[in-house]
């Protein structure tokens, strides 16, 4: 970074974070993993002058797990790819996380900050919508609940107001079927091109495409359309204005998406 | 004794330091060709200096082939990241602070991308004039174009073309492309320069080119090269990136303003703006008889070179004599040409422009032996070289182990147990001609040796292996022979650590060297020198005084809905003679592979308006370990041969191979990296084929 001194803000308890978080807003970059900050003010583009860190906020480490499963905002990626009970009752979830970028990521990286960046080539929002998550959203105006497909507004953009934390993801449980399929045009540990997430709970299906539009592509009534599995996938690939990047042209995209959406459905009939 | 690499003792360039040094970043313009209309620094802090252009007026052009540089440019930035001032300060984030604190005023001028555009008539000319340089890497007939964007043109001239191609059954002419890549050493560029009291110049740089940049830098400030010092401290990798001078100009004129030694280390982003690999179209018109006896080749080749032409001719050059391929073929033409355009410079990248052209030959012949329906192993084995044969350029093969490194490359894939999927490749690749290496080996007090060889080290194990040599020469242990940091001042004379040829050279040097010292019982010095050259107009000479020679074979699978494609297997063989340090030779064969993966698959420099788009290592790929396929390779060696080069002979087979896997299903890339999109494309216009001769055949 470019010599700024920085103020680091390291509250120890939940209440405290969201204290500090209240007193100071936007003003204060708040910061989990730190895998993307860290990119940004390495590269310059950000330069904050101050810095609410998460790291020793333990009410926000924890994984709790019942009918449904709750994962606190600085749960990282790695600890849900390798938690034994996530991995026999979530398996499609914790699959996901482990094909996030690389271990050294996957170590620091958190699932509050990762659905927080809202950046479009991500893994988890994808699989998290697909699964009916919730994002937990607390501050003085107490605890809201939002479906992690209304919490992501655009690129770069939450529902998250300037006084609140997010704190934790819910995610259902007894889903029939969950797959993720990541697809790639460059290194295994790059971000997808394309990413499919499709899960079957009390027989509907969510289909939930990542990485090829600037937000999580997700369209009920398609899904509930009750079509083949490639009648939804055409229909995805007609609905979505898809974006171009290094990893593909929209063009590409569209028919990648025609061809992963049929296969992550028809993935969910047999497994 | 752990070694000091893994052990974390071994210092680097980036690690060097002296007394009273300050660390210097570089200010970039952020135009693609601009004029620098004024520099302000009001806003800097005290105990900063600032190298404007004026500092600098006093200076001479430079560049290795080219006299087409200047330091800062003169105030006229040709490409997005060409230093326009230097700014340095006492501690590197103070310098870091201080770069943000430099306000420059453009004036933005019309600039050239791509090199269609830089060809065509009209073409903004990113120089005037093209100089051919006094620096002895300006070792060939260079042929500048003037008036156009042509730092350099080559051609092979043999035999009648026109003949050849009339006795042709069969005539196939496809055009080929390849992306910019970078080169991604762990360890940046980093250089520390200092004016001794008396007047001297001393740099520690890393960097493969000691000597270059001595004569450079003496030209560059007008002193003669015996007050210049290089020292070359171990690189943590370059692979071409840390030749010639680099930092080193901005390094040594910031410490002569400031008074006081200069330090700079680039970021990484900072490296995409420094030396890339050439971007490259190259056309190939191939024509067969029947029987497969290849006829006719003609081949034009166009490097882009970026805003100044560095080594580019070189590599134009090699990537031009590199073209005909290890094949008797009667009638060859070749027109190589490096063009500049308003990128960053592109310069040498392990293979040195040959992988380009081997990919456009060697993917020609695949889809040559489509065309004749002969299998594309057999339509090789009945071109290929032997011992005593003539290349195109006149000179004569020997030693040649073509068909052995092919054969060993196709039993490693199964080629006889069925070939869908699978793709082969063979290639010859020349060695830095005319070349010089001496060394020298003194006994020392205490009963060990030493060598003083300017080598240098960037992770190859170079002073591992001459350490060897020399041991073996001298009847001691390798830890009786030391090897200091190359220096300028104590090494003799080498022309440079590139394309393949030091522990070759070397293996000569040292036995001249020992035959000396046991003559003189304190010293001895050996010296070889390897006569030849081309003539720029005809091609005919010596291309290269050794040949590089190799194979590879690839396996594939392709989802064919997505265009997706899974390597399984990839191998190379290659011509060893005699292998002198084997764990390093299959380290150097293991990360040539790994090197041509990411060029065949996604390596790519993606720009807009001559700005690179993605300078970091999140946005620019370089192959993971769980990118890798299952990799193997040989290394072939003969009773009595000599030691051959082997640093970079298994990368520029592997894009050809991989592509003639995918041309067995009927796809034909044509274009490097082959990422799923151009495969996708590929698979469509083959289908759009097939649609079309069946309405043919329905007619």
């Amino acid at each position: 970074m470019t010599g700024a001194a920085t103020h680091w803000h390291a509250p120890r308890s939940l209440r405290e974070a969201l204290d500090l978080r209240e007193d100071y807003g936007d003003e204060t970059v708040v910061v989990a993993g730190g895998t993307f900050l860290g990119v940004l003010i390495n590269n310059g583009v950000l330069a904050p002058e101050a810095m609410l860190s998460l790291r020793d906020v333990p009410e926000l480490r924890r994984i709790e797990i019942g009918r449904e499963l709750t994962l606190g905002a600085m749960v990282t990626h790695r600890e849900v790819e390798n938690h034994p009970e996530v991995r026999r009752l979530w398996p499609a979830l914790a699959h996901m996380f482990s094909l996030v970028a690389s271990p050294r990521i996957r170590n620091r990286a958190t699932v509050g900050g990762v659905l927080a960046d809202a950046d479009y080539a991500s893994d988890p929002p994808s699989m998290l919508a697909a699964l009916g998550a919730r994002v937990v959203l607390e501050g003085p105006r107490g605890r809201r609940e939002l479906p992690v497909e209304d919490f992501i507004l655009g690129l770069y953009e939450t529902a998250i107001g300037s006084d609140e934390l997010l704190t934790s993801v819910v995610v259902p449980g007894g889903h029939e079927a969950a797959v993720y399929r990541k697809f790639r045009t460059r290194s295994h540990e790059d971000r997808p091109c394309v990413s499919v997430a499709a899960a079957r709970h009390s027989g509907r299906l969510r289909v939930v495409v990542g990485a090829a539009a600037m937000q999580p592509q997700f369209f009920p009534d398609v899904c509930g359309m009750g079509a083949s599995p490639r009648e939804i996938a055409d229909e995805y690939a007609g609905r979505i204005d898809a974006l171009s990047d290094a990893r593909g042209s929209a063009e590409y995209r569209r028919r990648v998406v025609a061809v992963e959406v049929r296969r992550a459905i028809e993935e969910t009939h047999h497994g | 004794m752990a070694d000091p690499r893994s052990g974390g003792s071994l210092r680097y360039s980036q690690d060097v330091a002296v007394e009273g040094m300050w660390h210097a970043r570089i200010v970039r313009s952020p135009y693609a060709h601009a004029r620098v209309v004024s520099i302000d620094g009001s806003a800097l802090p005290e105990n900063t200096v600032l190298l404007t252009p004026d500092d600098v007026a006093d200076l001479s052009m430079y560049g290795c082939q080219i006299r087409d540089e200047a330091v800062l440019s003169r105030g006229e930035a040709r490409f997005v990241g060409d230093p326009v001032a230097v700014v340095a300060a006492p501690t590197r984030r103070l310098a870091d602070a201080a770069l943000a604190l430099v306000e420059v005023d453009y004036e933005e001028l019309p600039a050239v991308f791509g090199i269609e555009d830089a060809v065509a008539d009209g073409a903004v000319l990113v120089h005037e004039r093209h100089h051919v340089s006094e620096n002895d890497a300006a070792y060939f007939g260079i042929r500048p174009v003037d008036g156009s964007n042509v730092c350099h043109r080559f051609r092979i001239r043999h035999g009648d073309v026109e003949a050849g191609f009339a006795q042709a059954d069969v005539v196939v002419e496809e055009t080929f492309t390849t992306d910019g890549a970078a080169h991604v050493p762990m360890e940046p560029h980093a250089t520390l320069a200092r004016w001794t009291d008396d007047g001297r110049l001393e740099v520690w740089s890393g960097t493969q080119t000691p000597f270059n940049v001595r004569m450079d830098l003496a030209a560059i400030f007008g002193v003669d090269q015996s007050r210049v010092r290089v020292v070359c401290p171990p690189m943590g990798g370059s692979f071409g990136a840390k030749t010639f001078v680099r930092l080193e100009g901005l390094a040594a004129a910031t410490a002569r303003k400031a008074g006081r030694p200069i330090k700079m280390v680039l970021d990484r982003a900072e490296e995409w703006q420094t030396l890339n690999r050439h971007p490259s179209r190259i056309t190939v018109r191939l024509g067969a008889k029947a029987d497969g006896t290849l006829v006719a080749k003609t081949v034009t080749c166009h490097a882009d070179t970026g805003a100044y032409a560095d080594c580019g001719p070189g590599v134009a050059q090699k990537m031009g004599f590199a073209a005909p391929g290890p094949y008797r073929i009667p009638n060859v033409h070749v027109d190589s040409h490096c063009v500049y355009t308003n990128a960053p410079p592109n310069g040498a990248y392990r293979g040195y422009g040959q992988m380009q052209s081997i990919w456009a030959s060697e993917r020609t012949m695949d889809i040559m032996a489509d065309r004749l329906g002969i299998d594309p192993l057999e339509l090789r084995l009945k071109n290929l070289l032997r011992e005593g044969d003539a290349y195109a350029t006149g000179e004569v093969m020997h030693d040649v182990a073509f068909e052995e490194c092919l054969r060993n490359a196709a039993e490693a894939i199964g080629w006889n147990e069925g070939r869908e999927g699978k793709g082969l490749c063979v290639l010859m690749k020349g060695m830095q001609t005319p070349s010089r290496a001496s060394v020298a080996v003194d006994a020392l007090e205490d009963g060990t040796y030493r060598v003083r060889c300017a080598t240098v080290e960037m992770g190859q194990g170079a002073r591992y292996a001459i350490r060897t040599m020399a041991a073996e020469l001298l009847g001691v242990g390798v830890d009786d022979v030391s090897f200091p940091d190359p220096d300028t001042d104590v090494s003799p004379y080498d022309t440079r650590t590139t394309s393949s040829r030091s522990t070759h050279m070397m293996s000569r040097a040292l036995v001249e060297a020992v035959r000396n010292l046991r003559e003189d019982g304190r010293t001895g010095v050996g010296e070889v020198a390897d006569q030849g050259g081309l003539d720029p107009d005809t091609g005919q000479g010596i291309a290269s005084s050794h040949w590089h020679q190799g194979a590879a074979g690839a396996v594939v699978e392709v989802d064919e809905e997505t265009g997706s494609m899974k390597v399984r297997h990839v191998h190379a063989s290659v011509y060893a003679g005699k292998v002198v340090v084997r764990a390093a030779a299959e380290l150097q064969n293991e990360g040539s592979i790994i090197m041509g993966l990411g060029t065949s698959l996604f390596e790519s420099i993606d720009f807009a308006d001559g700005q690179v788009m993605n300078a970091n290592l999140s946005d620019y790929n370089v192959p993971s370990i769980t990118d890798l396929p299952r990799i193997t390779h040989d290394l072939v060696e003969r009773e009595g041969a000599p030691v051959h080069g082997l640093g970079e002979t298994a990368l520029p087979p592997i894009p050809a191979a991989i592509g003639n896997a995918l041309q067995s299903f009927g796809i034909r890339p044509r274009s490097l990296p082959m990422t799923p999109e151009r495969i996708l494309d590929a698979i469509d216009e083959r289908d759009a084929q097939a649609g079309t001769r069946e309405l043919e055949a329905a007619e």
